[in-house]
């Protein structure tokens, strides 16, 4: 719990100085999931939910997640211009965060859509600042191991919290995720 | 015991968070750090905020987990609102007397119906969020600050919860209590600078 939330701590720093301005190339795309706060909102929402949701889900839904990822960067690579893919991660991630906060059984199937659609979703809003295509693919291959390791790091965390106060503290930061998403999405549509 | 161990290190996390973050900014307005500190700086918010953890944890399971779970959600509604320019009137009037409301069921030990708890401390949170909404600035980042306020808002209820938590001992209760009426004491106060 603690380290979940000083995680989230280096995102002022972070919006101010994007991780392309100082890090580019593999590094600035593995970095780019951590530090964008939609996608780290989306994945830590993804990853407590998975780990909730143990042991009824199980590797259907990480795998549907990085297939998303793998559809949205092939997606891009094609030339496919996004639209809304901010917006869709964030109404996700407002689901999840419900989700997380109900602690009902939700069964695997929803929860492969989902975590289907943050992964396109995603990988739609990390278009990649590189000026050749070689650059563009090595920053996406780069956003795609970092997409993977941060819900991969999220899950192992979430599956330690087995006890009854750590799965109320889960809730609750479900809670915080839904209320992020929700006012960040209004803000969207609003500006 | 274990929760205590784990209300205070959520409260040291809450006093430790702005240090670093400042050095590295040097401003206060906008991002992350903008929305963590919205609620910090505004008394009529931290005293709410505070007051909704130690009712939750005077009223005792499940309410001491529904409530903080509640605020948020109702409170992004509230944000909305204020986001999206919706008026609504006596916004601020409301903030105080949640501070008043909240103190005194406190300092009362009200023990209400969990619907009903909820439903109060919902309906205030509609309140706090409009404020928030209301007053994002403009050039902000928008995900950023929002997470900060909504972090911010959520460590003052586990705050709350921490000092609440002494109420199993006869000196907790009664410190407890008292600060719940010093709760409300401050919103009449905050409600007579709006007079």
């Amino acid at each position: 719990m603690a380290l979940a939330l000083l995680a989230l701590l280096p995102i002022e720093e972070a919006a101010a100085h994007p991780p392309f301005a100082g890090a580019t190339g593999f590094y600035g795309g593995l970095l780019h999931p951590l530090f964008v706060p939609i996608h780290a909102l989306a994945v830590l929402g993804l990853g407590l939910l998975i780990g909730q949701q143990r042991p009824r889900w199980r590797w259907p839904v990480p795998v549907a997640y990085a297939a998303g990822l793998g559809t949205g960067f092939a997606a891009m690579i094609s030339a496919f211009a996004p639209q809304f893919s901010a917006e869709v991660l964030l109404a996700v991630a407002a689901i999840i965060g419900a989700l997380i906060a109900l602690a009902r059984p939700v069964p695997a199937l929803v929860g492969s859509v989902l975590a289907l659609v943050v992964g396109i979703a995603l990988a739609l809003d990390s278009p990649p600042g590189g000026i050749s295509v070689r650059d563009a693919n090595v920053i996406l291959l780069g956003t795609f191991c970092g997409a993977v390791i941060l819900l991969w790091a999220v899950l192992e965390v979430a599956g330690m919290l087995r006890g009854d106060w750590q799965k109320l503290a889960v809730r609750i930061i479900g809670s915080w995720v839904a209320a992020s998403a929700v006012l960040v999405l209004t803000w969207r549509f609003a500006r | 015991m274990r929760l205590l161990r784990w209300g205070l290190r959520a409260s040291l996390l809450l006093m430790l968070t702005p240090v670093p973050a400042a050095a590295h900014t040097g401003s206060l307005s906008g991002g992350f750090l903008g929305g963590f500190t919205h609620p910090l700086f505004g008394p009529d918010h931290v005293v709410a905020m505070v007051a909704v953890g130690l009712w939750g944890a005077f009223l005792g399971a499940p309410a001491m987990f529904v409530l903080p779970i509640v605020f948020p959600l109702v409170m992004a509604v509230g944000g909305v609102l204020g986001i999206l320019g919706v008026s609504l009137p006596g916004a601020e009037i409301a903030i105080a007397a949640s501070a008043i409301v909240l103190g005194l069921m406190v300092a009362s030990a009200a023990r209400p119906p969990l619907w009903l708890a909820a439903t109060i401390v919902g309906a205030f949170a509609i309140f706090h969020g409009y404020a928030h909404g209301a007053e994002l600035p403009a050039g902000t980042d928008a995900a950023a600050y929002s997470i900060g306020f909504v972090m911010a808002t959520g460590l003052l209820h586990l705050t709350g919860i921490s000092l609440g938590l002494t109420v199993r001992w006869p000196a907790g209760r009664v410190g407890v209590r008292g600060t719940g009426a010093a709760i409300a004491c401050a919103g009449l106060v905050f409600l007579w600078r709006l007079a």
